[in-house]
């Protein structure tokens, strides 16, 4: 038996009502006040860039969060409230919209049963999905900008067996 | 006062350090648990550490029972900040000898409660 079909979908776990709550949370404290993640779907843009943290347990898979390069870098900027003159760069980004994720993630973990681990940020190009009911996505807008959060089911492994861990 | 504050986020690092100096903290940064003792080593003595728990190279708990078996580091108060929120880990940390336990996210304001708890708070900041 494969993990995919051992463990419950993360649809059966989590709604997007919660990640909503959990992003309402995160947005004022770590972007800045009065900032926050807006549901409400835009178009997204020709090129994406996400980060994203792997959750490791009864249920297992990523929060990938993902937007326009230009947005990643706008949320760098606040997360790390500098000002013109100071330009962040392409590290400062990859570390902002990591610990965006982190927080997201370790929030998502809290609310998911049983016991599971954390791992660490990464940032690029987001991760396969797993199962087509094993994602519960959010998909939204920053400052009118597209960016969606998704908790996405772990792939399977292209020879069939069980995920590596 | 002096703070030293432990993550591998440099972004976290800037934010937890930005509000520490506003409360009149002298505060250096680490990325790691390794880079954390590393500092104590060279004798910089810090009245806190804030302490990130999923970290590479040592994580946060590693750097607990490190700090807490050694007796010359018994008065440094060492507080959690991290996103680890179920009851399990944070017995855990408290178990292994943190004293305070902050959530991320986390405000400025609760930051603050946490050291007056602590009685950590520089005058100015409690006045």
């Amino acid at each position: 038996m494969t993990t995919a079909q051992r463990t419950q979908p993360i649809s059966t776990l989590l709604d997007p009502a919660t990640v909503q709550s959990i992003a309402d949370e995160v947005w004022p404290s770590l972007v800045g006040d009065g900032e926050a993640f807006v549901p409400v779907p835009v178009a997204p843009p020709g090129e994406v860039v996400s980060a994203w943290v792997d959750i490791v347990g009864p249920w297992t898979g990523s929060v990938v969060l993902t937007c326009s390069p230009a947005t990643a870098r706008a949320l760098t900027e606040n997360v790390l409230m500098t000002r013109p003159p100071v330009v962040v760069d392409d590290e400062d980004v990859a570390d902002a919209l990591g610990e965006l994720a982190n927080v997201l993630g370790g929030n998502i973990k809290s609310v998911l049963p049983g016991e599971s681990r954390l791992g660490l940020p990464r940032t690029g190009t987001a991760p396969p999905r797993g199962r087509l009911d094993d994602v519960c996505a959010l998909a939204g807008q920053w400052r009118g900008d597209f960016l969606t959060i998704t908790v996405q089911g772990t792939a399977p492994h292209p020879s069939g067996t069980e995920v590596p861990q | 006062m002096r703070a030293l504050v432990i993550d591998d986020s440099r972004a976290m690092r800037r934010i937890v350090g930005t509000i520490l100096t506003d409360f009149g903290y002298e505060v250096r940064e680490a990325g790691d648990g390794r880079q954390a003792l590393d500092v104590l080593e060279e004798g910089w003595d810090p009245d806190l550490c804030c302490i990130d728990w999923n970290m590479p190279v040592m994580d946060g708990l590693q750097f607990v029972f490190a700090v807490r078996a050694t007796p010359a580091y018994r008065q440094v108060t060492l507080m959690m900040v991290t996103t680890e929120s179920e009851t399990g880990q944070i017995v855990k940390a408290l178990a292994a000898g943190a004293h305070e336990y902050l959530i991320k996210p986390f405000t400025a304001d609760a930051l603050r409660d946490k050291l007056a708890l602590l009685g950590l708070l520089p005058e100015q900041v409690t006045a």
